[in-house]
């Protein structure tokens, strides 16, 4: 039971990781991106490969991952992002993201094989310790720090005060002279960042594996909309209620109903309470 | 008798369509024929719901697992008469439909196309653990269709045959007062609402059409199949309904049929796009939404407006001098 509660804390940590993600994205542009779990899958291999192929010490390799989710992201901004925000069309969004991450899963299929392969040891321990594994509380400190840094970033820096405002309101944001193209490019580029960094500090809890992307991109929506669209404390409670749930319903019930269970979640919480737990009410149609 | 232009073409398609089996040439493109006119039933539908209505459903391989999986229980398990089969799997993935459109289709676009995505994947996680009902990761083996349609020409005709009837009720659905208020409810949900569409109602009914047609396209699927696992029904799969639609243009008809077969029909004919698979559809879809967004289609209707010359477009002016000379006359006399 308290191995459940465990695994399940660091999956959630996981898929609260991509809710952050997703929330960066979303503060500057309003956009959902179908690849931000692509990110994170990204930042897996690419360190799995830095590490067990090439060679390259740890720091340098995790450096490597974080650049590789970075360049994806400015990549998916400038590809999928610009052109079709710019033409403002509701739904294009949704459409060449989930283009640009099928592309991205299939050619990842292509290159690294579609088997999961083991990402290597990054602290030096023994495979003894238990539960105390770095492969379960490096996932949970990870996604905890990036909360914490994003909050710092919004409250105290100038840049993050820039994306506070896009958020609120993007074309007055424009009017009073912010460069909204260059800080939409910048949340892409700190959220593939951060991306990368979560899959690879995740790496040896889910594998080196092509197709975790599109669970992500789920799972972490799920855990964004059921903690509320735009909160970073509401993308932790939610990822950890989401992994918790899940895990505890595999212990009873057993492992084939883990994603029946999690849309589950999601369903009676949109129902309940649409916004989210930490969400604020959307804005009226009209 | 006089038949206008459009249903002289319409005839002579539908004749070249029924006598493929003679001119096709073999049996693995008579094969391919009907596949593509099974995917078409479940396109037709989901064109209603993705190009009409401008729901982003991704997930509709569900729906065609669960078609699929019903028709091999009833029919083959069950030893239910293969008509019946069918019609039992369009109720019942009408129904499923309607389970599913009734929480998701309330949400936005975004949550509306990962519900749709959940759904797919829940569809495979429970044939996986039902094992004693669905086969598991094992399968089910399929059996055919009743004896008029059992050889591959007669199974071939009956696939057609539904085919053509759901597009015909499709373009039924698209051409009239309906169909204007899907495309309504898919520019501005809330201009729709104002003229009095009944927004969710309209969105629900469009989508447990779709549901419906689903179920059938997985029961005629299923036969071609012959044996079917739950990897046969990959997220893949629903990607690939869902490009169709998006290539083919949103809000026609002939652009998804034309884009249902050529995307069928281009990695069989082409080796090295096969191995590409998702690639190429996803490189396809980018091209489409950041180039056309209005579909291939669109680029057709473009050239032809660029190469016929206008009807109706000149204006001689012609005027009646008799009658001018007459007023002009009556106008001295006076």
């Amino acid at each position: 039971m308290f191995v459940a509660l465990i695994t399940g804390l660091a999956t959630g940590a996981l898929y609260a990781a991509a809710a952050l993600t997703y929330n960066v994205m979303f503060s500057t542009s309003k956009v959902l991106s179908v690849t931000t779990g692509h990110i994170s899958m990204l930042g897996g291999i690419f360190g799995a490969w830095f590490i067990s192929t090439l060679g390259w010490p740890i720091p340098v390799a995790l450096v490597g991952a974080m650049g590789i989710g970075a360049v994806f992201g400015l990549l998916t901004d400038f590809i999928a992002i610009r052109r079709v925000l710019a033409r403002s069309d509701e739904h294009l969004w949704l459409l060449s993201t989930l283009a640009l991450a099928t592309m991205v899963q299939q050619a990842a299929g292509l290159w690294w094989g579609t088997e999961p392969k083991p990402f290597p040891r990054l602290i030096p321990q023994d495979f003894s310790a238990g539960l105390g594994d770095q492969k379960y509380w490096l996932p949970i400190v990870i996604a905890i720090l990036l909360a914490m840094a994003l909050e710092l970033f919004y409250r105290r820096t100038l840049y993050g005060k820039l994306f506070v405002a896009m958020s609120e309101d993007a074309f007055a944001a424009r009017a009073r002279g912010i460069p909204t193209g260059r800080i939409r490019s910048m949340s892409y580029v700190i959220a593939g960042a951060m991306g990368g960094l979560a899959g690879f500090a995740a790496g040896q809890l889910t594998f080196a594996y092509f197709a975790l992307g599109l669970t992500l991109t789920l799972n972490g929506f799920i855990a964004l909309a059921v903690g509320g669209l735009g909160s970073n404390a509401g993308a932790l409670v939610g990822g950890a209620a989401l992994g918790i749930l899940s895990a505890v319903a595999t212990y009873f019930v057993g492992g084939e109903y883990q994603q029946t269970i999690s849309v589950g979640l999601l369903m009676v919480v949109l129902l309940v309470k649409p916004a989210g737990l930490f969400g604020s009410q959307s804005v009226r149609p009209v | 008798m006089h038949l206008p232009k459009k249903s002289i073409s319409i005839l002579v398609v539908l004749a070249a369509l029924i006598a493929l089996p003679w001119w096709a040439g073999d049996l693995y493109k008579l094969h391919l024929a009907a596949l593509i006119c099974a995917y078409w039933v479940l396109i037709g539908g989901l064109n209603l719901v993705v190009g009409y209505s401008g729901q982003l459903s991704i997930g509709h391989v569900g729906l065609l697992a669960i078609g699929s999986y019903c028709f091999a229980i009833l029919a083959g398990t069950h030893g239910v008469h293969p008509a019946l089969a069918i019609a039992a799997s369009g109720a019942l993935c009408a129904l499923c439909g309607l389970l599913l459109g009734l929480p998701s289709l309330r949400l936005p676009g975004f949550y509306f196309a990962m519900a749709t995505l959940a759904f797919a994947l829940i569809v495979t996680e429970i044939t996986l653990a039902q094992g004693t009902l669905t086969g598991g990761g094992v399968g089910l083996a399929v059996p055919g269709f009743a004896p008029p349609f059992d050889t591959p020409r007669g199974t071939y005709w009956l696939i057609l045959a539904i085919a053509v009837l759901v597009t015909w009720l499709t373009w039924n659905v698209a051409r009239h007062t309906w169909g204007r208020g899907l495309v309504a409810v898919r520019d501005s949900a809330v201009t729709a609402q104002a003229v009095g569409v009944p927004v969710f109602r309209a969105k629900l009914t469009v989508f447990v059409f779709s549901g419906f047609t689903a179920g059938v396209a997985g029961a005629l699927f299923a036969v071609l199949q012959s044996y079917i696992t739950p990897d046969t029904f990959v997220f893949d799969l629903g990607l690939f309904f869902f490009v169709c639609i998006i290539i083919g243009g949103r809000g026609h008809i002939l652009g998804p049929a034309i884009g249902t077969i050529v995307l069928t029909a281009l990695p069989e004919m082409v080796a090295p796009l096969a191995k590409l698979g998702n690639f190429f559809y996803g490189l396809l879809l980018l091209a489409v939404v950041l180039l056309v967004p209005e579909g291939i289609g669109r680029v057709f209707e473009l050239l032809i407006e660029r190469f016929r010359p206008r009807r109706g477009e000149s204006h001689v002016v012609k005027p009646d001098l008799d009658r001018l000379a007459k007023a002009i006359e009556q106008g001295r006399a006076q």
